[in-house]
């Protein structure tokens, strides 16, 4: 398998780490506040409700596209395991990139609606 | 880490067998709950998305995604995403301070601190399914 490492590999494997770093912690603080506080049955007025704080907002317009790079990264190193070919290669990662960013697109858009309230 | 050519699934049964070691089966867990957040994470923007019809919709689907079977599943949930997130950190950790010799140990402490979590998991999400709202 003749592959020649190319700049994106290392990249790939950066990014993983420093996105799996803000995820570790950004992913302990969404557990805290949605799964394990006394408040725990979760409704429309309440996420609107936390969405008003505008840290809130700046946590998940990083939270979004950092989990969704790290996400798509994934599995684009599972499929690089299994060594495609370089037309296959260049076809999913288009793909990932474009899904990973129309589906950042989208969930700022959500956040939008969220702020937005009722 | 791989280089033959097998089939989909032989490949993990491979690597496991050709190096049945800790590493490898932390390897092995971390590719498997990974797989498992992205299909999650393709549901939660599933769910997420119902609140472009409104308030109304949204609710409706929350309490579909909040009823004792879910919470059960939760509990599953919290499982992969403690280990993916304490195993991701052993490897940043072995990959930016140099002690990949130590990486065995790492995993050890990680399984610690996942057990002590998953006991705080239970502790609050086995209420939630035998007394519901």
């Amino acid at each position: 398998m003749n592959q020649k490492p190319g700049k994106g590999s290392a990249y790939g494997w950066l990014f993983q780490r420093i996105t799996g770093i803000f995820l570790a912690f950004f992913l302990i603080l969404h557990f805290q506040v949605l799964h394990f506080t006394k408040d725990w049955k979760i409704d429309f007025s309440l996420v609107t409700h936390r969405l008003e704080s505008t840290w809130w907002v700046i946590f998940y317009l990083i939270f979004v596209p950092a989990g969704l790079f790290h996400a798509f990264n994934g599995a684009w190193q599972v499929i690089h395991d299994y060594r495609p070919k370089s037309g296959t290669r260049k076809t999913v990662k288009s793909l990932f990139w474009i899904l990973g960013i129309a589906l950042s697109a989208y969930g700022y858009y959500l956040i939008v609606t969220f702020t937005k309230g009722a | 880490m791989y280089e033959s050519k097998s089939g989909f699934f032989k490949k993990y049964v491979d690597e496991v067998g050709l190096n049945p070691n800790v590493g490898t089966w932390a390897w092995l867990l971390h590719r498997i709950t990974g797989v498992i957040l992205v299909l999650y994470l393709f549901m939660h923007f599933l769910v997420l998305g119902s609140s472009l019809a409104g308030g109304e919709t949204f609710n409706k689907w929350l309490s579909v995604v909040q009823n004792p079977v879910f919470h059960f599943l939760e509990i599953g949930l919290a499982a992969v995403v403690a280990f993916h997130l304490l195993n991701g950190l052993r490897i940043t950790i072995t990959d930016f301070f140099f002690v990949t010799k130590a990486h065995k140990a790492i995993f050890w402490v990680a399984m610690i601190i996942f057990l002590i979590l998953m006991i705080i998991t239970l502790i609050v999400f086995l209420p939630r399914i035998f007394s519901p709202h």
